[in-house]
């Protein structure tokens, strides 16, 4: 359907001539209207966005390397990682699944998430189910106290282990 | 004298009190006939969202099913159950669940309040979920009604996202997990996922912010929202001239000619009345056959048979069926199987394969499909019956994406079992 057109008001002679200007100032005024409405709305999203956060720290000791015999394979839940020592190397691989964020479990083959079935080796390296990408590994160190520190801030190549 | 005067003026100003006081409230007097209901609906706040006369379709119950009107009655009991439990309710992620067993243990009718808000919920759900599926199959987002459906489908996902983020309220294993997924979810979107995700939770991961910020989205922004919309939906269908219905049988006894509102004011020659506006997108002139009947008494009481079933429904429910809860958030524990509610099911199944073509892409594409429907599909024949052989291809195109969606919960539903795999219910 075409668009009808207006009813057409009869404009006095001198209200003609003031047309355009008061067209122009109209346009900017809706323009900058406009603009402050934008503006404001994202405001509150800049609002709303936190500075600064309550969660965990990325970086946490995690004991003395004793207290990790050869052979470990342990999830830290609470701190969502798992610590792994083989001989002298140690490890930690996260257990956050790359997936939907679920905790992996520890399973005799490696890892297996119980939300939506992603399975992983030993490494973390995807063996099955929709996850994306492997669990990636963090940086391990030793503090100068002899504490073991891992700093999730950091992810490693997979295979990079800190010899103790 | 003049005292007297007073006196007795104040005096009949006491007597007269009563009358007055009603009679300011309620300008007419209980009406007795059809002009003078017409004129009280007219006069009264919450009766002039009726139309005075409302076309005999609109009525029947096998055309609409009630579901709109079921939705938004489900949408008031909602509200007043919502309210009542925000008096004990606290958004702390060390109180939440606590609070949940005081309103289960200690408070009079707590429970009840809280199975009749979770079963509304569920309902409502579903009944918005039906209530399009009636809209579609009767092609009742024909021209002119495309933008109100258009509103619809932002009153669907207005829906959803309301029980999305009431059910992390209670702070339990399923409301952690679903809340760990889900968010995951809208991280996967292109470009800004990461962001949408850190402003939902407002920390890295779900905690305490996260609480916070559904709880404000759940009993404030949310319900604000569908208010609005709620609002423009039913001033739509008003404006788009009452609800779909056939066409009528051409008649040939009648002359009736339509004509777009622009012209009817252009055109010197004639004169219109204000209802000429007021009637919708076309005035009519002429003899207009008239298949309607006064909206009240029959659509009230339409509207209040409904509205009693709603209730007397979820009360029923509520007495006999109680809302779970589940066991305290265990942050280092996912159960196993970790299942969302079932309206989210196929959605869980879908993510199953892959998080983005599950969860994002095949999402945004369906509801992409949904909000150009009435753009699409502008063949305007077949509007105002269920099934018009006239539409045999949108509904059947319909019908099996409905279909795909309930294989998909049911799948997920009784197919899956511990870390998701594929088990049989037998
Ligand atoms: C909170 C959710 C909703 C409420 C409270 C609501 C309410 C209503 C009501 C009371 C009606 C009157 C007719 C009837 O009862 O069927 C109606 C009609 C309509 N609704 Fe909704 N609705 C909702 C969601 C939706 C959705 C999800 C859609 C579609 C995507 C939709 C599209 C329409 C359309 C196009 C009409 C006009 C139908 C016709 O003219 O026959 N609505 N709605
Ligand atoms: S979150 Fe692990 S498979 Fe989905």
């Amino acid at each position: 359907m075409p668009v009808a057109q207006r009813p057409r008001m009869t404009a006095a002679p001198s209200e003609q001539e003031d047309m355009p200007r008061r067209r122009l100032l109209s346009w900017f005024t809706s323009v900058g209207l406009f603009g402050s409405a934008v503006l404001s709305a994202f405001s509150n999203f800049v609002f709303i966005k936190p500075r600064a956060t309550y969660g965990q720290p990325a970086r946490f000791a995690i004991g003395k390397p004793e207290e990790f015999p050869p052979g470990t394979r342990i999830s830290l839940d609470a701190r969502r990682v798992c610590i792994v020592r083989e001989g002298g190397k140690m490890a930690a691989i996260s257990t956050t699944c790359t997936h939907l964020g679920c905790i992996v479990g520890v399973s005799d083959t490696g890892f297996a998430c119980p939300c939506h079935g992603s399975r992983f080796d030993q490494d973390g390296n995807i063996t099955g189910g929709p996850a994306p990408k492997p669990l990636p590994w963090y940086k391990v160190s030793l503090k100068p106290n002899g504490d073991l520190e891992v700093d999730k801030g950091v992810e490693v190549m997979p295979g990079t282990y800190y010899n103790v | 004298m003049s005292q007297a005067t007073k006196e007795a003026g104040l005096w009949t100003a006491v007597k007269e009190l009563p009358g007055n006081f009603w009679s300011s409230i309620f300008r007419n007097p209980l009406p007795s006939s059809d002009l003078e209901r017409a004129s009280t609906s007219f006069t009264n706040f919450f009766l002039h969202i009726h139309p005075v006369k409302v076309h005999r379709n609109t009525l029947r119950p096998i055309y609409t099913l009630g579901l709109g009107l079921i939705s938004f009655f489900l949408f008031l009991i909602l509200m007043v159950t919502g309210i009542l439990l925000m008096f004990y309710y606290v958004p702390s992620t060390t109180q939440a669940y606590d609070r949940m067993l005081d309103l289960r243990g200690s408070v009079a009718f707590g429970t009840f309040l809280r199975n009749m808000h979770r079963w509304s919920a569920h309902g409502m759900v579903a009944v918005v979920f039906l209530h399009m599926c009636r809209v579609f199959l009767t092609g009742a987002y024909k021209k002119p009604r495309e933008f109100n459906w258009v509103l619809g489908v932002g009153l669907l996902l207005v829906t959803l996202f309301l029980s999305f983020t009431g059910y992390l309220l209670p702070w339990d294993q399923l409301a952690f997990w679903a809340i760990t997924v889900g968010t995951s979810i809208a991280g996967y979107a292109p470009l800004v996922g990461q962001q949408i995700k850190f402003l939902l939770l407002g920390d890295a991961t779900v905690g305490q912010e996260a609480l916070l910020r559904f709880y404000v989205l759940h009993v404030a922004v949310l319900p604000a929202t569908l208010m609005l919309l709620i609002g423009v939906h039913f001033w739509r269908i008003r404006k788009d001239g009452g609800l779909s219905r056939p066409e009528e049988p051409a008649n040939l006894a009648v002359r009736v000619t339509a004509v777009p509102v622009e012209k009817a004011v252009e055109e010197k020659k004639r004169t219109y009345g204000l209802v000429g506006f007021v009637r919708g997108p076309f005035t009519k002139i002429g003899n207009i056959p008239d298949n309607s009947v006064y909206s009240w008494p029959n659509l009230l009481m339409a509207e209040l048979f409904v509205f009693v079933l709603t209730v007397a429904a979820i009360l029923t429910l509520s007495l006999l069926f109680h809302a779970p809860l589940e066991e305290p958030v265990n942050v280092m524990h996912p159960p196993n199987p970790a299942k969302a509610p079932w309206y989210f099911l196929g959605l869980q199944e879908m993510v199953s394969y892959s998080a983005f073509w599950g969860g994002i892409g095949i999402p945004t594409v369906f509801v992409l499909l949904l909000l150009l429907a009435p753009y699409l599909d502008r063949n305007p024949r077949g509007v105002g019956r269920w099934f018009a052989r006239e539409r045999l291809l949108a509904n059947t195109i319909f019908i099996t994406l409905v279909v795909v969606k309930v294989i998909f919960i049911v799948i997920g539903a009784f197919f899956r079992g511990p870390n998701w795999s594929f088990v049989s219910p037998w």
